[in-house]
């Protein structure tokens, strides 16, 4: 078998059980809950009387046991269907077709940005450990990694759309506006410009200081002193060879991060009132949708499982001592 | 050292104003006390201003503290505490017991530990130990991985052996011979976990799911958030409570990083 | 001395209230190949090392070390080859561009000519397949290969003279001979001036012209090597030159052994 095959095959064996255990997890966690979707949706519509309710209950399977629910989910499942939204009277499928794809536009431009600009900021800092530039970073990125992502936003939202009027205060784009191509594109850019910043701080806090801890630690590596015998420029020991070194670990920390950022979304996503992924799971835990939340529970897990594997693909190609497949 | 110091004044001050509370701040923080959105420094019965319903916020602020502090102490606590556990057994016994555990650490991982958090209170309402309860099962599997990795490590270990001989039962041996030992490391998890619950309970009032009896900084930062346009100071606020007391936390646990680190 | 490379004049080295070196002054022609020898501690490696100007930025430097006028740039006219070959090589660069990037460094080459001065000189250290070789990740080679690359890497830069700080002793004996012939070899065809810093008595004979004694931080005697050899006058030298001769103990606890109630 190619060595890539290998690897996507050993990977889709250890996450199936992961997975599993998510589901059943998530299931139990929700059997749980006093009230089921039912009760919740005759709060919402009012008055209904005990023949239409027990109705309701059998069509949505929810006078069977628990085992038999669970098992008709898995075998829903099985065929790339995630159950009914009772909230939203719609596929569960389709809910989360239509606010992933936000989500993860936010998520992936705000974990680029914070890799990119923190990694950078992190080598300026780790170039001179102890310096006063390190000092002023390393504090800034301790101050900047314990500002909430949401009330971060709110700030954002006064200083930059309320008193400056630059930028929208919220929204992924204008409302009514038939702009199309490009011009759209830019209306969107322009409308995920404060959510990326509010989204991303924190783990540019983060890849600062891991950037730059990493490089502290790098500098007494004997490696170092001989490249510095080799009256290699500082510039180029630092770039090429301390921060190269330092940076795979970060690169490690992309993956599971993303299982943090998801978490961030659903507030920040609030603050902005962006339609996303995230701002489903709040909506899912207020509406008692049961299937809905199960269903954004298991695909952010698979979220994370991918974008795990990603990182550990472009790890493989980065550190030379890694083969993947081997 | 001096940031060490510096984190841990400013968290003795939190704790104190936790504390005494209600000497600070007497009444119910969550009862109207005058007019409404009175902006701060404009009254002198309102140093840091009033709400939209004419609620104190230096009030909010002081007994927020409270609810602040106690969640995030407990819950740290928590997921230390059973991170430890399952991290003793998962690398004590090994085997199939590993695999699972590993497995089942893995699928918490896999899951946002804020969605887990979130889907919790769902299941069982907020107050302050579902939400202790909520945030530690999100927050516990770092501290399994370096309990077991640190297991691992000691259980071929010369006074593990001697147990043995001396015919020591295998929990026993675990529980009172390996997890004190291995706790070092685990411990020094402590500040980010604490820093983690904080600002979980903080983004959780914040969407309102926060214990609804309690005054919290996030579910006053929700509040303000209604009026930000003519009353921004009444996010900002809480918010900087909030910043402040992370930093703490932070500032505390690099502190003992380093003094851990200059330790042979 | 008639034309004098290297001259050192009272150097004294310190770290702290510990005294490295103590009045040390030496002199290397050019062309020379110079042993310094020493056991650990006696501060051959911190001479070496001063000569090299790479000295932990702690180390308090007093004295003159000088170039025949003027001071020389690492890497184009000081070489240097320490003890841990894979210590000197970045572990996730391709050697080919380990060595290029002196050369194209020191030379002003273009990459592409210092990719193929790297594969030039990869080969003249007798890699086998030097040009397949230039991808190749340090970790692809054995602790030998590494060597011999730090050793085209060091000599890259044409330097005038090669500071080797104990090249061999991370090696076991066979691979050792290998390294120290080839050194030999590069030393006498590019004209190199050599300083050798070694605790192997016998590689010092054979390889240095000249050989200076240290002993706890002081220069204890200097002279040919042959005549050294043969007519000690310092009793550590004596010493030294016993314990090499009595060959039935093991070489590498031969100089820790020394009886140091015979020193003065």
């Amino acid at each position: 078998m190619p060595p890539l095959a290998a690897f996507f095959l050993k990977r889709l064996l250890t996450a199936l059980p992961v997975l599993f255990i998510v589901l059943v997890g998530s299931f139990l966690l929700l059997e749980a809950a006093s009230g089921d979707a039912v009760d919740a949706y005759i709060a919402r519509s009012g008055a209904m009387d005990a023949e239409q309710i027990t109705q309701l209950r059998t069509e949505w399977g929810l006078d069977k046991g628990p085992l038999y629910r669970f098992g008709a989910y898995i075998s829903t499942l099985a065929h790339g269907d995630l159950g009914w939204s009772t909230a939203f009277e719609r596929p569960v499928t389709s809910v989360i077709a239509e606010r992933l794809p936000v989500t993860l536009l936010l998520m992936s431009i705000a974990t680029g940005l914070a890799f990119f600009l923190g990694s950078l900021l992190g080598v300026v800092a780790g170039a001179r450990p102890g310096s006063l530039r390190d000092r002023i970073l390393s504090t800034g990125s301790l101050a900047l990694y314990a500002v909430p992502g949401f009330w971060l936003g709110l700030v954002l939202i006064v200083v930059f759309a309320v008193d400056l009027r630059w930028l929208p205060i919220g929204g992924i784009e204008s409302i009514a506006s038939d702009k199309t191509g490009l011009a759209r594109l830019g209306d969107i850019a322009v409308h995920l410009i404060l959510p990326v910043c509010a989204l991303a701080m924190v783990y540019l806090a983060l890849y600062l200081r891991l950037m730059r801890d990493r490089m502290a630690e790098i500098w007494r590596d004997p490696f170092v002193k001989g490249l510095e015998a080799r009256g290699l420029s500082r510039r180029r020991i630092v770039w090429r060879h301390v921060a190269r070194n330092a940076v795979l670990p970060a690169i490690t920390m992309l993956g599971w991060q993303s299982a943090a950022m998801l978490g961030g979304s659903v507030v920040v996503e609030s603050v902005f009132n962006i339609p996303g992924f995230g701002r489903l799971a709040a909506e899912a835990v207020a509406r008692r949708d049961t299937p809905l939340l199960l269903g954004v529970l298991l695909c952010s897990a698979i979220t994370v499982i991918i974008a795990n594997l990603l990182v550990d693909l472009a790890y493989g190609k980065l550190d030379p001592r890694v083969r993947i497949g081997r | 050292m001096s940031s060490f110091r510096i984190g841990a004044a400013l968290l003795l001050l939190l704790v104190l104003m936790a504390l005494f509370a209600p000497v600070i701040a007497p009444g119910d923080p969550l009862a109207i006390s005058g007019q409404a959105m009175l902006r701060p420094f404009e009254s002198e019965a309102h140093l840091l201003g009033t709400d939209r319903l004419g609620r104190d916020v230096f009030a909010g602020l002081v007994h927020g503290t409270r609810t602040t502090l106690l969640v995030a102490f407990f819950s740290a606590a928590a997921a230390l505490i059973i991170g430890s556990i399952v991290g003793t057994i998962s690398g004590f016994l090994g085997g199939v017991t590993d695999i699972v555990l590993m497995r089942i650490t893995e699928a918490f991982q896999t899951v946002p530990g804020f969605l887990l958090a979130l889907a919790t209170i769902s299941v069982t309402g907020p107050s302050v130990p579902t939400l202790v309860l909520a945030i530690s099962l999100g927050n516990w599997t770092q501290a399994a991985r370096v309990t077991r990795a640190e297991v691992l490590s000691l259980r071929e270990r010369d006074f593990v052996a001697a147990a043995r001989t001396l015919g020591m039962r295998p929990f026993e041996i675990a529980f009172r011979e390996i997890l004190p030992n291995a706790f070092g490391p685990t411990a020094s998890l402590a500040a980010i976990s604490v820093a983690t619950a904080i600002l979980i309970e903080a983004a959780l009032s914040f969407l309102g799911f926060g214990d609804p009896n309690r005054v919290t900084w996030g579910s006053m930062i929700a509040e303000g958030r209604t009026v930000l346009r003519a009353a921004p100071y009444l996010s900002i606020v809480p918010g900087i409570a909030l910043v402040v007391t992370v930093l703490s936390v932070h500032l505390i646990g690099r502190g003992l990083s380093r003094t851990e680190r200059l330790q042979p | 001395m008639t034309d004098s490379y290297l001259n050192v004049r009272n150097l004294n080295v310190s770290y702290g209230s510990t005294t490295a070196l103590k009045d040390v002054s030496l002199q290397l022609e050019k062309g020379g190949r110079l042993a310094l020898i020493g056991m650990s501690g006696s501060g051959k490696s911190t001479l070496a090392m001063a000569v090299a100007g790479l000295l932990p930025k702690q180390a308090r430097i007093d004295g003159t070390i000088d170039f025949a006028g003027h001071r020389p740039k690492l890497g184009s006219e000081i070489g240097v080859l320490f003890q841990d070959a894979s210590g000197s090589l970045d572990p996730v660069m391709k050697v080919g561009d380990q060595i290029a990037e002196v050369v194209a460094t020191h030379l002003g080459m273009s990459w592409i000519a210092a990719r193929v001065r790297a594969a030039e000189l990869l080969d003249r250290v007798k890699i086998p397949k030097a040009l397949s070789r230039l991808n190749s990740y340090p970790h692809e080679f054995s602790g030998g290969q590494k060597q011999r690359i730090a050793l085209a890497a060091a000599l890259a830069g044409n330097p005038s003279i090669l500071i080797a700080d104990e090249p061999t002793s991370a090696l076991d004996t066979v691979i050792q001979r290998h390294i120290v012939d080839l050194l030999d070899e590069l030393v006498k065809d590019g004209g190199l001036t050599l300083l050798f810093v070694t605790h192997d008595i016998a590689l010092a004979s054979e390889q240095a012209d000249e050989i200076a004694v240290l002993y706890q931080g002081e220069l204890v005697e200097t002279g040919a090597a042959s005549q050294l050899l043969r007519e000690p006058k310092h009793p550590y030298t004596k010493a030294l030159i016993d314990t090499y001769i009595s060959l039935d103990r093991p070489r590498s606890t031969r100089l820790p052994e020394l009886n140091m109630a015979d020193l003065p």
